[in-house]
C-alpha cells in the first residue's frame, strides 16, 4: 500500500462509523480537512491518512462527500448552478459547513 | 399508429360529449323541481333539505351518474386496445347532438394541423430536443387534447381512479390524455420525476441572472462554498426554521443580511435572531416590524451592546425611552430613518447614555435632529470614535462646529442635505485632523483647496479618504495633496464626481478643476502600493496620457480590487488591457459610459460592469453582449 502521508486518497469517517474514500485533492476543499491532512502538522491525521470527523453524522457527511465532488468536478467552470441540497438538511450542512471551513 | 388515433379520437369525443352534458343538467333539475307537485310523504330532512333549495333526488341522480361514469371508464379502460369506431353501447344518454365520427376526426385533424403551425408548438418541439423527431403527431396529438380537456371549474372524473373532481388550472393529464384527480396526480408527478430526465438550459436563459450577479460582484467561478450555498438554502426556506439552534455570529450576519435583501424579516423570522446571551444584533430590513418588534428586541436581548437597525420607520420615543429605563449598555447605535423620534428623546438619549456610545451612525432622518440635538450629541458623546451622519436634513453649519469639538472620533462621515459654508469643515479638519483615521465628505460643494491644504497639513493617520460631489478643488490643489504627503498610504480613496461643471465649456477651464490628470498620477503615486478601493467616476478630465503614466508597463497596483472609472470617457481598449495588467487582484471594475471600451480579454475573476455592446472574452469565451 502506498504510504498514506501522499496517497491520492483519503478516508473521512462519520461519528456513526460510515467510511468515504474520496480523492484528497476534493477532501482539501475543506480548510479544516486540509489543516489535519497537512503532512507538516504530524497529525495522526496526516500519518494515516483517516479523518474521524466526531461531530458529523453518515447522512451529513455523505452529502458533504458530495459537495467535493462536485466542486471538483466543476471547479473550472463559471456559472456554475448551486448544488442541490435537500431543505430538512440544510441547517445540519450549515454547520457542518461552518466547521469544515469550506 | 391508426389505431391509437382512434383510441385518442374516442376518448376525446366521450369527453366532449359529457362536456356538452354538463352545462344542461341545472336545466334539467329545474324543470324537473317545477314538475314534481304530487309528493307523496316527505321525510323531515327532506323537508329541510329542499328549505335549503338542495334536492334529494339531485343527489341521487348525481350520485347515480357518477357510479354509471366511473364504471364506464373502467370498462373504457379495459377495451382500450379495441375500441372500434362505433359508438359504445354502455354510453348511458346516446347524446342526440353528438357529430358523425367522419366529420369530427376531419375537424381534429385540422385542429392538429394547426397546432403544428402554431408557436407554441415550435415552442415546446424546441423543448424536446434529444427525442426522436418523429414525435411531432404524438405532441400535436397531446396539445390538441390539452385543448379538448374541462375548462377549470368543470366537474371531471379522474382518468385512473374514477373519483369525481373539480377541475383547476393545475389539474395534471393522465396517462392516456384523461385528467387526474389532486390525489391520482400527485401520484403521478412523483412517478414522473424520476424519470424525467434534467431539463436543458438553453444558453440564453442564465444570461440575466449572470448580469444581476456581475451587478452584485460575484464572478462565478467554479461552485459556490458549501456555507453560502447553505445559507441561501436556509434562506429560501426561513418560514420552516425554528429555530437556528448554535449558529456562530458571522453565519447569522450573513443570513440576516440574505433575508434583508430578500425583504423577509417579519416578526417571526425576527425571532429566530434574538438570543438573550448574545450581544449584537444586525437587522438590515425592519421595514416590516412594528414598534412591538423593537420592544422584544430590547427585552429579550438585555446584554445588547450593538445596536444595528436599518429601514426602522415605525421606531417611536417609547423605544428609546425604554432604553434609557433599562440603563442599557448600548455602545454602537446604528438606527436608519427613526424618523418618529423626537429631539427630545434624541436629546434625553445623548444625555444619559452619550458617554457610552464608541459609534453612532444616522442615515436619513428628516423631521427631527437639529443642529441643537447635534449640540447636545457633541457635549455628551465624550468616547465616541466613530460617527456617520448620512442624509440628514436639519442639521447645518452649526452642527459642523459642534462636531469639531468631538476630540475622540477617528473616523468621521458626513453627508449632510444642507448647503454648508467651508469654514466649520476646516475647524473640524484643525481640530480632529491629527487623530482621523478615516474621512469621508460627500457633497460639500464650498469645501476648497484651502481644506485640501489642511488636510495635507494635519492628518497622518488616515487609512480612508472621500471627497465627493465637488467643483471647488483644483487639480493642482489636489496634487499637491498627495505630493509627499506625510500620511502612509491610502487603502481607500473615493474622488467620484470631483470635477467641473460647465455645460457651456465641457473640456473645462484652461487650470483643472477637479481630480484631473497631474492629481490622478500623484494621488496613485502616493497611495498606490496599498490602495484596495478606488473610485474617481466622472473624473472626466483625467486625460488618456494620464491613465497611460498610471497604468504604464512597470507599474503594479498589487493591492487594487476595486476601481471605478466610469464616465472617464478616455479609457479605451488599450488602457483596460492596461488597467488588467497592473492590477493582479483586480476583482471588479465599474466602467458604465465608458464607450470606448469595446473588446476586451477579461482575467478570469473580474467582474466588468457596465459595458453596452462590447465584447468581452473570458478564458477564450467570448460573450457579446446585445444592445
Amino acid at each position: 500500500m502506498a504510504d498514506p502521508t501522499t496517497s491520492e486518497f483519503v478516508t473521512l469517517v462519520s461519528c456513526d462509523g460510515f467510511e468515504f474514500i474520496i480523492p484528497r485533492s476534493a477532501a482539501c476543499i475543506s480548510g479544516t480537512i486540509r489543516r489535519m491532512l497537512d503532512p507538516a502538522s504530524k497529525f495522526s491525521e496526516a500519518l494515516s491518512g483517516r479523518c474521524v470527523l466526531e461531530n458529523l453524522t453518515g447522512i451529513v457527511l455523505e452529502k458533504v462527500c458530495e459537495y467535493f465532488m462536485y466542486n471538483e468536478k466543476h471547479k473550472d467552470q463559471a456559472n456554475v448552478p448551486d448544488m442541490e441540497i435537500p431543505a430538512e438538511l440544510c441547517l445540519e450542512l450549515l454547520m457542518a459547513a461552518d466547521y469544515l471551513d469550506t | 399508429m391508426k389505431s391509437i388515433d382512434v383510441v385518442e379520437i374516442e376518448t376525446g369525443q366521450t369527453r366532449e360529449m359529457r362536456f356538452t352534458q354538463e352545462p344542461h343538467s341545472p336545466l334539467k333539475m329545474a324543470s324537473r323541481r317545477q314538475a314534481s307537485n304530487i309528493r307523496g310523504p316527505r321525510s323531515a330532512l327532506t323537508d329541510f333539505l329542499a328549505s335549503n333549495n338542495i334536492s334529494a333526488a339531485q343527489i341521487r341522480d348525481d350520485y347515480d351518474r357518477r357510479v354509471a361514469d366511473a364504471a364506464r371508464q373502467a370498462a373504457n379502460e379495459e377495451e382500450d386496445a379495441d375500441v372500434d369506431m362505433e359508438e359504445p353501447e354502455y354510453e348511458p344518454t346516446p347524446e342526440p347532438d353528438s357529430p358523425d365520427d367522419k366529420a369530427k376526426k376531419r375537424k381534429r385533424q385540422q385542429a392538429i394541423e394547426k397546432i403544428k403551425k402554431s408557436k407554441e408548438f415550435a415552442r415546446r418541439k424546441a423543448r424536446r430536443v434529444g427525442e426522436p423527431d418523429d414525435d411531432d403527431d404524438a405532441l400535436a396529438n397531446e396539445m390538441a387534447d390539452e385543448r379538448e380537456r374541462p375548462v377549470p371549474g368543470q366537474l371531471e372524473n379522474c382518468e385512473v381512479c374514477g373519483k369525481r373532481f373539480t377541475v383547476t388550472p393545475y389539474s395534471k393529464a393522465g396517462p392516456n390524455g384523461g385528467l387526474l384527480c389532486a390525489e391520482c396526480s400527485k401520484k403521478h408527478v412523483d412517478g414522473d420525476n424520476k424519470k424525467a430526465p434534467p431539463k436543458k438550459r438553453t444558453p440564453g436563459i442564465r444570461r440575466r441572472q449572470n448580469q444581476a450577479d456581475l451587478l452584485d460582484g460575484l464572478v462565478s467561478q467554479g461552485a459556490q462554498s458549501l456555507l453560502e450555498t447553505c445559507i441561501k438554502k436556509v434562506a429560501e426556506n426561513i418560514s420552516d426554521v425554528e429555530e437556528f439552534g448554535d449558529l456562530p455570529p458571522p453565519v447569522m450576519h450573513r443570513l440576516s443580511q440574505i433575508l434583508a435583501r430578500r425583504r423577509a424579516i417579519t416578526s417571526t423570522t425576527l425571532d429566530l435572531f434574538l438570543r438573550p446571551q448574545n450581544k449584537e444584533i444586525d437587522i438590515y430590513d425592519c421595514a416590516k416590524l412594528g414598534t412591538d418588534d423593537y420592544h422584544k428586541i430590547l427585552a429579550t436581548m438585555p446584554n445588547l451592546t450593538r445596536l444595528n437597525l436599518r429601514f426602522v420607520t415605525p421606531m417611536k420615543d417609547r423605544i428609546f425611552q425604554y432604553m434609557m429605563d433599562r440603563d442599557m449598555n448600548i455602545q454602537d447605535l446604528h438606527l436608519d430613518s427613526p424618523n418618529l423620534v423626537t429631539d427630545e428623546v434624541w436629546r434625553e438619549l445623548f444625555t444619559r447614555l452619550g458617554p457610552r456610545l464608541r459609534s453612532l451612525k444616522l442615515w436619513n432622518l428628516d423631521s427631527a435632529f437639529d443642529d441643537e440635538t447635534a449640540e447636545v450629541m457633541a457635549k455628551n458623546c465624550t468616547n465616541l470614535q466613530r460617527l456617520k451622519l448620512k442624509h440628514l436634513n436639519k442639521i447645518g453649519d452649526k452642527a459642523l462646529e459642534a462636531i469639531s469639538t468631538m476630540k475622540t472620533l477617528e473616523h468621521l462621515s458626513l453627508y449632510i442635505s444642507q448647503e454648508t459654508t467651508p469654514e466649520p469643515l476646516l475647524q473640524i479638519i484643525t481640530e480632529l485632523g491629527s487623530n482621523l483615521r478615516s474621512l469621508s465628505l460627500e457633497e460639500f460643494y464650498f469645501a476648497d483647496d484651502r481644506l485640501l491644504e489642511l488636510i495635507r497639513e494635519k492628518c497622518r493617520r488616515l487609512t480612508k479618504l472621500r471627497l465627493a460631489i465637488n467643483a471647488e478643488f483644483t487639480d493642482k490643489a489636489l496634487a499637491n495633496l498627495f505630493h509627499e504627503w506625510p500620511n502612509p498610504p491610502l487603502t481607500f480613496a473615493d474622488f467620484h464626481r470631483v470635477r467641473d461643471v460647465d455645460m457651456a465649456n465641457p473640456g473645462g477651464p484652461p487650470e483643472p478643476v477637479g481630480l484631473a490628470s497631474n492629481s490622478f498620477i500623484a494621488l496613485m503615486e502616493h497611495s498606490g502600493a496599498r490602495l484596495q478601493s478606488l473610485n474617481v467616476a466622472s473624473c472626466r478630465h483625467i486625460s488618456h496620457a494620464a491613465y497611460e503614466t498610471v497604468f504604464g508597463e512597470h507599474k503594479r497596483y498589487p493591492e487594487l480590487k476595486f476601481l471605478d472609472i466610469s464616465f472617464n470617457g478616455v479609457v479605451d481598449d488599450y488602457l483596460a488591457q492596461c488597467i488588467f495588467r497592473c492590477c493582479p487582484a483586480l476583482t471588479r471594475i465599474v466602467v458604465f459610459g465608458c464607450f470606448k471600451i469595446r473588446d476586451v480579454k477579461v482575467p478570469r475573476g473580474v467582474a466588468v460592469i457596465g459595458t453596452v455592446g462590447a465584447k468581452l472574452t473570458i478564458d477564450g469565451i467570448t460573450q457579446k453582449e446585445l444592445v
